[in-house]
């Protein structure tokens, strides 16, 4: 099966600015997959999410070379209100993606564009409610919830879509912990429940990590580490380059393998974390 | 109490049972009837009527006072553009002076009159701003056939006026956070320095116009080309139906409308030589 989302040689040059946000990026990801994407600030984090979704170069002035193709479709070949049928985002700004009165009505309006009869309306703002346990919400106007919600909100208003990959650039940047987490539990469990390909770009990694099947690290435009999880946080050198610092639990594994102490896989979760330590205590123990 | 962009809305109301369709189309029809009606006895009468609808449709009352001084505004208006800035008028019968202007009983006459037109279709739009939510207007206007995008960008206008509202707040902090504070500053002062509040403000807003049409776009939303002729399901209409209340209801206001115009222009009601009051008031002021 082709993958669903090939980027070729891909570069990209806002008008007017001196250096492309984008630069040689060559990425294939296959359908099913839960990628993360992380680099700091001024990256191209941002800049890759809106070529996913067509919003580059239809609503930004710039040069483009190379390829993005969804589905094996160019994303400038799709025709206006096609692509959103493929790809859905989510932006960071949870207060901007409100487009409608009632969180009801903005969870419906996507499905009304895409010209679904109103069963298929009904089942899917069902399932999608469920899902995200937006349910008691749903009377409620933009302005009686918060931040956390309203993220939630955005991000079940892309579900109820059902596109096939769902882009999701920076959804907790402006949310606390909890808000955060009950974002990312939807997650979980939209990737034990479906088959979506999942793009989270995110400075976060503590709740990205457990997830992700495959990590991206952009730095100054460029993909400077493409890789499974796993192995993507031993290059810890390239990582620190790039600013970027692996969550507490990864790094302490990491220090512990260049001392020769560790030489296991790097646990990715807390849990998977204990019980390393445990057995590497336990090993200790008898030694 | 539940606070809308429009207003506040109470929790429970037997308003509530009435398509919103039938609360617009009270709201555009009624409105008319002031301009049809000269004698301020039958505008008084009008405002009465409102006032015992917004009771039963238990509205705090109390709400009333924040439109007190709108009231106050606009009698001082209409009696300074009337009565104090009126003209000369030899033709006129003067019934005293005031700072040496000539104040003539028509004049007052006339300042009353516009008054007790204006003065209902406030209440009326009080009535309705607290009665219904944002989503009712969408509804009455779906109900219309108002295409979606119209009804859309009015949708729009209420969401980005929420969002300018609540801009303002985060402007108003930052700047509070950087030691300027207009709180407690003469008036003068705080409309100088009002554009330390407008200039982010309007930067932020040309932000969330790109923010928003990126939702837009990714929520397939498009304005042109076949994806904005897809038939929608109108599923915010499901929630609400037309019921044989709503028709008669609707088929009554039509009626009343009707018959004013046949009793105003048929009949002569409600013209200034048939009202009780403006004779009575006529005759206290040139102390007949």
């Amino acid at each position: 099966m082709p993958p669903i989302v090939e980027i070729e040689n891909y570069s990209w040059r806002y008008l007017r600015a001196e250096q492309p946000a984008l630069q040689d990026i060559n990425l294939s990801i296959e359908e099913g997959t839960f990628v993360g994407v992380i680099g700091p600030n001024g990256s191209g984090k941002t800049t890759l999410a809106n070529s996913l979704n067509g919003l580059i170069p239809g609503q930004y002035q710039g040069i483009k070379e190379g390829t993005v193709k969804i589905a094996g479709t160019e994303v400038d070949a799709y025709k206006p209100g096609e692509l959103p049928q493929m790809v859905g985002v989510v932006f960071s700004d949870p207060e901007a993606q409100f487009t409608a009165m009632t969180v009801e009505d903005e969870l419906v309006f996507g499905m009304e564009n895409l010209g679904l009869s109103l069963a298929e309306i009904r089942e899917r703002l069902d399932w999608v409610t469920d899902l995200t346990q937006l349910k008691p919400l749903l009377e409620k106007p933009p302005y009686e919830i918060s931040g956390g919600q309203k993220q939630r909100v955005a991000l079940a208003a892309v579900l109820a879509m059902m596109p096939r990959v769902m882009v999701l650039d920076e959804p907790t940047s402006m949310l606390d912990p909890v808000s955060r987490k009950r974002v990312f539990d939807v997650l979980a469990r939209l990737k034990r429940e479906s088959h979506n390909t999942v793009i989270v770009i995110e400075h976060n990694l503590e709740n990205l990590v457990p997830l992700a099947d495959r990590m991206i690290l952009l730095h100054n435009g460029r993909v400077a580490l493409d890789s499974e999880t796993g192995p993507f946080f031993r290059q810890a050198a390239t990582l620190e380059q790039a600013g970027v610092y692996p969550p507490g639990g990864i790094a302490f594994f990491h220090g512990l393998m260049q001392r020769g102490v560790y030489t296991g896989e790097i646990p990715l979760t807390l849990d998977a974390a204990v019980a390393a330590l445990e057995g590497l205590i336990e090993n200790r123990r008898y030694e | 109490m539940n606070k809308t962009l429009l207003g506040y809305v109470p929790e429970r109301s037997p308003i509530y049972a009435i398509h919103p369709f039938v609360k617009l189309f009270f709201l555009l029809v009624a409105s008319l009837f002031p301009l049809f009606i000269s004698a301020p006895e039958w505008n008084f009468g009008l405002i009465i009527f409102v006032l015992l609808l917004m009771l039963y449709s238990r509205i705090d009352m109390r709400i009333m006072r924040i439109y007190v001084p709108v009231a106050i505004s606009m009698a001082s208006i209409i009696f300074l553009a009337y009565v104090v800035l009126g003209g000369f008028h030899p033709e006129f019968i003067e019934i005293g002076r005031l700072l040496g202007i000539r104040v003539y009983w028509e004049r007052i006459r006339d300042a009353i009159v516009v008054y007790f037109r204006i003065l209902p279709m406030i209440v009326m739009m009080v009535f309705f701003l607290n009665t219904s939510r944002e989503r009712d207007v969408i509804v009455a206007m779906r109900t219309l056939r108002i295409p979606f995008v119209v009804t859309y960008v009015f949708a729009m206008a209420l969401r980005a006026a929420g969002m300018v509202i609540e801009d303002f707040g985060i402007v108003r902090q930052a700047e509070q956070a950087r030691g300027f504070d207009t709180h407690g500053k003469s008036l003068p002062y705080r409309l100088r320095k009002y554009v330390m509040y407008m200039i982010p403000l309007f930067a932020l807003s040309l932000r969330r116009a790109e923010e928003f049409s990126n939702a837009l776009i990714a929520r397939g939303f498009a304005f042109t080309g076949p994806a904005s002729k897809i038939k929608r399901a109108d599923y915010v209409l499901t929630h609400y139906r037309f019921t044989r209340l709503d028709a008669v209801l609707t088929a009554l206001i039509g009626l009343a409308f009707s018959a004013l115009l046949v009793l105003r222009y048929g009949f002569g009601w409600f013209t200034l030589d048939r009202s009780v009051f403006l004779p009575r008031l006529e005759d206290l002021l040139l102390h007949r």
